[in-house]
C-alpha cells in the first residue's frame, strides 16, 4: 500500500522489507532495507540483486520520502558474521583513490566544452603519457583550427 | 550487532590515538592517526557510554545496551564507503559526485568529500544543463542539513568482497603487458575477445563493420598483385622459420617443445628484466624505481657476489663489457669526440676504481671479458678492481719499460699512471710514476703475475708489439686472434717467480701494454664485435699533455629512481 509523506511510521522500516520509494525531488526507486536510524532518520537501502559481495547502497533521509510502497519482507541482507572493517585497507583505498582522482583530473579540462573534453578522452585511450596526450590534442587542435 | 575490527578495539584505540603514545598497533602508527582518531570519534562515540570492548587482537566487542544494533549498522555502512566513490544529492537538488572521506551521521548525513565534482546541477532550474566543466573540489564538505541521500555503487559489505579489491585496483593503477598477457601461463593462451567499442565513445559508424567479416574475406595478396601487376611472389615462410611438421608426430614434437619451452622459464636467473617477464620477484629493493624495473638496459653484473644487485657500479659484467658497464656513460660521451687516448684511457682506469664490489673470480668474468674473441685493448682497461689497483700500477710501470720503444705509448702509460695514483688513496708507490726508463723493480714484475694483459690489437696495427701475459689459460684463449700479430710473452719467459694462478679476489685486468698512437680506445667500442678492427688509421697521434688536469670521478652513487610524478601514472579507464 502506498504511503503519503505524513503517514509514514518509521516503524514501518523493518531489516529487510523490501520497499519502492519517491522522493520529493522525484526521484523513484527500489530498494531492501538494511537499516533504519531513527535518531538521524537515515534509511539505508540495498538496491538491485547483483550476485556477490557488491551491493549498491542508497543513503535516504526518510523525511524526503514523498511516497512508499511496501513491496514484500525480505531476509536480512546483511550478514553479520561477515562484517569486519580493517581500517588499513581503508585508508589504503581512499589514498589510491584520491590518488586516481587526482589524476584524472589532470585530464580533464576546466572551461573546456563537453565535445572538446570528449576528443580528449577519447584519444587518452591510447594509454600514452599526459604529456604526450597533450602534444597530441593541441596539434590536433592545431591542424583543425590552422593555426 | 557485533562490529569486529582487526587489530584491536576502534574505541580503545581512538583514546589512545590522541595521546602522543601510540599504540602497538599499525593504527597508532598511521601518520593520519590523528585524522582518523577524529573521524571515527564522532562516528563511534556519538556521546554514548564507552563499551568495554577486549583489545586482544582480532576478538570481537560486545555492544554495550546503550548502543542500537541498527544505528551501529549505520556506522558500519557508512564506514565502509571510506575511499569509494558516491554521489551525494542535496536538498536543492544537485549533485555532487567524489570519494568519500569521512562522514557524520549522527544526526543528520553530513559528509566530507574528495576530488568532488558537480554533475548535475539542478540548483537554476529551467536553465540548459550543458555547462562548460569546471575544476573539481579537492575536499568538500557538505553539511548534515543539505544532504537528502549518498549513493553509492559497487560497496564492498561484507568481508569476501574487499579482500581482493586494493590489490585489483593497484594493478589496474599500472596496466603493465606482463599483467595484461600473463605470459607465465605458456601452455593457456590468453582468451582474445573481439573489440567493442566503448559506451560512450563519440560515433563512429565505420568502424562499426570493419571487423565483422571473415577474417581474411578471401582476399589473396600476392594473387592480386600478380594479376595486377605481373609481379611473383617468392615469399616462402620456411625460409624464416622452423618447418612444422605436421602429422602424427606434431603432438609429441608439440609436448616436447613445451617442455623445454617451461624447462627454460622455469630456470633461475638474476637477471632483472628476465625475472620481470617471469613474474619472479628478485631481490626486493626499495631503489629499483619503474625505469630500471621495466625500461633500462640492465648494467648490473652477472656476478654473483653474494647477493648483491650492484646495479650501477658495477663496470665489470658480461653483458657490458663491450660497452664498459655503467660509470663508463662519461666515457661514452667522451668517445665521440675525443680523438685522444688519454682521457679515455685514463676514464676507462678510473671507472674501474669505482667499481668497489667488483669481485672477480679468475675464470668466469674475465673470460666473459674476453671472450668475444678481439676486444679492444680498451675494453679490456676497464677491468682492474681498486683491490689490486698498486699491484695495477706496479705492472703499469712494469710494461712501460718495455716499451719504451714507443714514446706515444710512454706517454699514455704515465697518464694512466698518473690518474691512477691522484685517484687510489691507497697509493703506496707513491709519485714516482714519471720515470719511464727502465728503472724498474724487479719485484714490481713480481706481482704482475695475476694480471693478465690479453690484448687483442687488430692484426694490421702493431704487427711487432711485445705483450705480457700471466699464466692463466683462459684468458690467452681470449686472445686468440691476437696470436698471429703479437709477440706474445709467456710470463714464465721472464723468470719471474711464483707466478701462478692468481687468487680468487684479483681480478686479472687487462693493462694496455701500449697504445695505439692516436687511438681513440673508446671510439671503436662499436666495432668489438667482429676480428676485424675499425681503427682509424688516420686519427691523430695521441701526444701526451703533462699539463693536463687529472680527472678524478666523484663517487658514483647509485642511479637515483627517477622522479615520479603522479599526474603520469598510466591509469586505466
Amino acid at each position: 500500500m502506498a504511503m503519503e509523506g505524513s503517514t509514514i511510521n518509521s516503524e514501518d522500516f523493518t531489516v529487510g522489507c523490501l520497499l519502492s520509494i519517491k522522493t520529493t525531488l522525484g526521484e523513484e526507486f527500489d530498494g531492501q532495507v538494511i537499516t533504519f536510524d531513527r535518531p538521524s532518520n537515515i534509511l539505508v537501502l540495498q538496491e538491485g540483486s547483483k550476485p556477490g559481495p557488491k551491493r549498491n547502497i542508497r543513503f535516504l533521509k526518510a523525511n524526503y520520502i514523498k511516497e512508499l510502497s511496501f513491496l514484500g519482507q525480505a531476509e536480512d541482507p546483511l550478514d553479520i558474521k561477515k562484517c569486519y572493517i580493517d581500517l588499513h585497507r581503508l585508508q589504503a583505498r581512499e589514498e589510491l583513490a584520491v590518488r586516481q582522482a587526482e589524476a584524472d583530473a589532470e585530464r580533464i579540462g576546466v572551461g573546456v566544452t563537453a565535445e572538446a573534453q570528449s576528443i580528449f578522452d577519447a584519444l587518452s585511450k591510447t594509454y600514452v603519457s599526459l604529456s604526450l596526450l597533450l602534444w597530441c590534442y593541441i596539434s590536433l587542435l592545431a591542424s583543425v583550427l590552422c593555426f | 550487532m557485533l562490529i569486529a575490527e582487526e587489530g584491536a578495539a576502534v574505541e580503545m584505540n581512538l583514546q589512545q590515538a590522541m595521546q602522543p603514545k601510540s599504540p602497538a598497533n599499525g593504527f597508532g602508527r598511521r601518520r593520519a592517526d590523528r585524522d582518523w582518531g577524529t573521524r571515527f570519534e564522532n562516528k563511534v562515540q556519538s556521546g554514548k557510554a564507552h563499551t568495554n570492548r577486549s583489545s586482544n587482537a582480532g576478538t570481537t566487542g560486545k555492544v554495550g545496551v546503550y548502543e542500537s544494533p541498527l544505528r551501529d549498522r549505520l556506522v558500519y555502512l557508512t564506514t565502509c564507503l571510506i575511499g569509494h566513490p558516491v554521489e551525494v544529492q542535496l536538498k536543492n537538488g544537485s549533485v555532487y559526485s567524489g570519494t568519500c572521506y569521512t562522514t557524520n551521521a549522527e544526526k543528520e548525513f553530513a559528509i566530507v568529500l574528495k576530488m568532488a565534482r558537480l554533475i548535475k546541477d539542478d540548483s537554476l532550474r529551467g536553465q540548459k544543463a550543458e555547462c562548460v566543466s569546471k575544476a573539481p573540489s579537492k575536499t568538500l564538505i557538505l553539511p548534515g542539513k543539505e544532504v537528502v541521500q549518498v549513493v553509492a555503487k559497487d560497496v564492498s559489505v561484507t568481508i569476501d568482497g574487499m579482500s581482493n579489491e586494493l590489490q585489483h585496483a593497484k594493478q589496474q593503477e599500472i596496466m603493465i603487458d606482463s599483467f595484461i598477457s600473463r605470459s607465465q601461463l605458456v601452455e593457456t593462451e590468453r582468451e582474445l575477445e573481439p573489440w567493442v567499442p566503448d559506451k560512450d565513445e563519440p560515433q563512429c559508424p565505420e568502424l562499426d563493420n570493419i571487423f565483422d567479416g571473415h577474417w581474411n574475406r578471401g582476399w589473396d595478396q600476392f594473387e592480386t598483385n600478380e594479376m595486377l601487376f605481373g609481379v611473383k611472389s617468392t615469399f616462402d615462410e620456411e625460409l624464416y622459420t622452423t618447418k612444422l611438421e605436421r602429422g602424427p608426430q606434431m603432438k609429441d614434437l608439440e609436448r616436447e617443445a613445451v617442455r623445454i619451452a617451461r624447462e627454460i622459464e622455469g630456470e633461475e636467473t638474476r637477471d632483472l628484466h628476465l625475472a620481470e617477464e617471469r613474474g619472479i620477484h628478485l631481490d626486493e629493493s626499495f631503489d629499483v624505481d619503474e625505469e630500471t624495473r621495466f625500461s633500462s638496459v640492465f648494467r648490473g653484473g652477472a656476478i654473483d657476489d653474494g647477493g648483491h644487485e650492484e646495479l650501477d657500479d658495477v663496470v665489470l659484467s658480461s653483458h657490458s663489457s663491450e660497452t664498459f658497464g655503467g660509470p663508463s656513460a662519461s666515457c661514452n660521451k667522451k668517445s665521440a669526440e675525443l680523438t685522444h687516448a688519454k682521457s679515455n684511457v685514463g676514464t676507462q682506469v678510473l671507472s674501474t676504481s669505482s667499481s668497489d664490489e667488483v669481485q672477480c673470480s679468475q675464470s668466469n668474468p674475465c673470460a666473459d671479458l674476453h671472450h668475444p674473441g678481439s676486444h679492444d685493448r680498451a675494453a679490456q682497461l676497464a677491468l682492474e678492481p681498486p683491490t689490486s689497483l698498486s699491484t695495477l700500477r706496479s705492472e703499469t710501470r712494469a710494461q712501460e719499460d718495455r716499451h719504451c720503444e714507443h714514446g706515444e705509448l710512454d706517454s699514455i702509460k704515465e697518464h694512466v699512471e698518473e690518474k691512477m695514483l691522484t685517484d687510489d688513496a691507497q697509493l703506496s708507490k707513491g709519485k714516482d710514476s714519471k720515470s719511464l726508463d727502465g728503472k724498474k723493480n724487479e719485484s714490481d714484475k713480481g706481482r704482475l703475475s695475476s694480471y693478465t694483459t690479453a690484448y687483442t690489437p687488430p692484426s694490421h696495427v702493431f704487427p711487432k708489439y711485445n705483450k705480457k701475459t700471466s699464466s692463466p689459460g683462459q684468458l690467452l684463449d681470449g686472445v686468440a686472434s691476437a696470436k698471429g700479430a703479437v709477440e706474445m710473452q709467456p710470463a714464465n719467459t721472464r723468470g719471474r717467480p711464483g707466478i701462478s694462478a692468481p687468487s680468487n679476489s684479483e681480478c686479472a685486468g687487462a693493462l694496455p701494454t701500449s697504445s695505439v698512437p692516436g687511438l681513440s680506445p673508446c671510439s671503436s667500442m662499436g666495432s668489438l664485435s667482429s676480428e676485424k678492427s675499425t681503427l682509424n688509421p688516420h686519427a691523430k697521434e695521441f701526444k701526451l699533455n703533462p699539463n693536463a688536469k687529472s680527472f678524478t670521478p666523484s663517487q658514483t652513487p647509485a642511479r637515483p629512481p627517477s622522479p615520479m610524478s603522479d599526474g603520469s601514472l598510466l591509469f586505466s579507464n
